[in-house]
């Protein structure tokens, strides 16, 4: 059974759906409002050009999550599942192109993102704003992150069958514990996905772990959730 | 020729054996009633036949093939199993959009069912407006979409309207005669016995029946006969006589088992007694269910003591 028909089947399906389409439009707007507010009022004690153009990412992730968690949890209401494998009977190939389903479209919003924050945010921030380098590393680096954490939050989906489940997980986790550990700033925390992943945002760093080691380690994290939650679609009786 | 083959088919949930060692086939040409109480097993060989599920032993193939080894399979079985499936956010046209998509069904067939489901009209509403027949008739248009040589329908008739019920009733007949397989899961006894000619019967997961359908009826139902005369008298002495097994109603008619109209009327014309109703009762599907079932209760109940 070929890739292609089945990639176009499950695009078509995340195109059809609202509640996708808006969480998209969230991940732009949520991420180009809350930067373009932290950038109006810059923290003066420790400035940092690139992450105060990027504040918002932080906040726009949650709407990427809530992308993934829902393009994945439409499958596991009313029997959905069940018909989408009696149409696409190869699992690992069907979850392979929800998975693509999900990361082109989040790809293509999350650079569209990181263009208008760093637009937004060089406006802002005027002299203060990111040089056009660091800048332009930033805003793959958004499209990348959102892209990864969208991806992460689609596979324990799979995992736990239920976006309810994935989402009350991994909003609270991000919202306080990531923020309250990641004050702390040492150690494991470092190596958590979206703490990782949002290295490529900052001008400096001090940890372990650099711009693009740091989506590396977010990358394996989605890897992990993904081959995970296509390990239980697989096994599991639809 | 596309068969259903199920071998020695068994499905354990933890301890809950739901299909146990099950054999039968589905031909093409006719349509198989699958019939049994709910929990009997029907729904879980659905699956299994459609490998969502995975079974404990046996094997379950469409035309000498796993269903998972079929490319494209659409456009070789076609399911209803949940009417529940499509989104509720979703229209109906997109819902058939993405599934034609994933078989390289063309698009055209996508408005063909929508035609011949009725559904045209209402395809660019959103599924959640639906009534539950409009989303039985949804998933109806789902199984015909590839246009399949097999169908397996679980209680297609649920929620549908009369109108509805007769609708699929002539298209069920019409997919057989076409030369198709069609198999179709029902707890309705009346509903099978107009649609279906052969019959596959379940309880408790194992293989009760195989059988046509007329066969079933006749070996399980005595017909009857009820007879009416204006001469009640006479017309109970006759049939002491003869030594009928028969027995009064109140209004004063008879049924008599164990004989046929034919033999009746030629008996009371000889002896003169006025006919005033002769009428054959066939048997019903469900009295011959129910007569299985009971035969199949009596063998398997344990007995209380040691």
């Amino acid at each position: 059974m070929p890739f292609i028909p089945v990639l176009h089947a499950e695009l078509i399906k995340i195109r059809t759906l609202r509640s996708l389409v808006g969480s998209l439009a969230a991940v732009v707007l949520v991420t180009a409002a809350f930067s373009a507010l932290a950038s109006a009022s810059p923290d003066r004690n420790d400035p940092d050009p690139l992450f105060s153009a990027f504040f918002g990412v932080s906040f726009g992730q949650i709407a990427a999550i809530a992308f993934g968690a829902t393009a994945v949890a439409a499958e596991f209401r009313g029997g959905a599942l069940r018909l989408t494998l009696a149409a696409t009977p190869d699992r690992p190939r069907w979850f392979a192109a929800k998975a693509t389903a999900i990361a082109l479209p989040a790809l293509a919003v999350g650079l569209l993102t990181g263009a208008v924050t760093l637009l937004a945010g060089k406006a802002v921030l005027g002299a203060e704003g990111p040089s056009w380098a660091q800048g332009l590393r930033g805003a793959v680096g958004c499209g990348l992150q959102l892209t990864l954490m969208a991806l992460f939050s689609a596979g324990l989906t799979a995992v736990l069958r239920s976006g309810v489940a994935t989402l009350s997980i991994l909003v609270p986790f991000l919202l306080i514990v990531s923020f309250v550990i990641g004050d702390m700033s040492s150690g494991i925390a470092d190596f958590l996905p979206d703490r990782a992943g949002q290295v490529v945002l900052h001008s400096t760093w001090d940890g372990p772990l650099g711009p693009w080691s740091g989506l590396a380690v977010c990358a394996l994290w989605t890897a992990a959730a993904l081959l995970a939650g296509a390990w239980t679609v697989t096994r599991r009786d639809a | 020729m596309t068969s259903i083959d199920v071998r020695d088919l068994t499905k354990e949930y933890g301890a809950r054996r739901a299909v146990d060692h099950l054999t039968f086939t589905v031909r093409p040409g006719r349509v198989t009633g699958f019939l049994g109480p709910n929990g009997a097993g029907k729904s879980t060989t659905m699956r299994l036949v459609l490998g969502l599920d995975r079974p404990t032993s046996g094997t379950a193939t469409v035309g000498g093939r796993a269903y998972a080894e079929l490319p494209e399979p659409l456009r070789r079985v076609g399911a209803l199993l949940d009417a529940g499936a499509a989104h509720g956010s979703r229209t109906a046209r997109d819902h058939l959009r993405a599934l034609a998509a994933s078989n390289r069904i063309p698009p055209t067939r996508v408005d063909a069912v929508l035609e011949q489901t009725g559904l045209a009209e209402v395809a660019r509403r959103r599924v959640g407006t639906y009534s539950l027949g409009m989303r039985q008739r949804l998933g109806i248009a789902v199984a015909l979409l590839g246009d399949p040589e097999v169908i397996l329908l679980d209680e297609p008739a649920n929620g549908l309207d009369p109108e509805g019920i007769v609708w699929i009733r002539s298209l069920l007949r019409g997919l057989a005669a076409d030369g198709r397989t069609v198999l179709v899961s029902s707890h309705l006894m009346n509903e099978t016995a107009a649609l279906a000619d052969h019959l596959v019967i379940l309880g408790r997961g194992r293989l009760l029946a195989d059988t046509p359908v007329q066969e079933f009826i006749d070996a399980r139902v005595q017909p009857e006969v009820r007879v009416r005369s204006s001469d009640a008298g006479a017309l109970g002495d006759l049939l002491a006589r003869h030594g009928h097994d028969a027995t009064r109603h109140e209004d004063g008619a008879w049924t008599v088992r164990h004989t046929r109209a034919e033999d009746l009327g030629r008996l009371l014309s000889e002896a003169g007694v006025p006919v005033l109703e002769l009428a054959a009762r066939e048997g019903t599907l469900e009295q011959a269910y129910l007569d299985l079932t009971a035969a199949e209760a009596e063998f398997t109940a344990q007995p209380q003591e040691v």
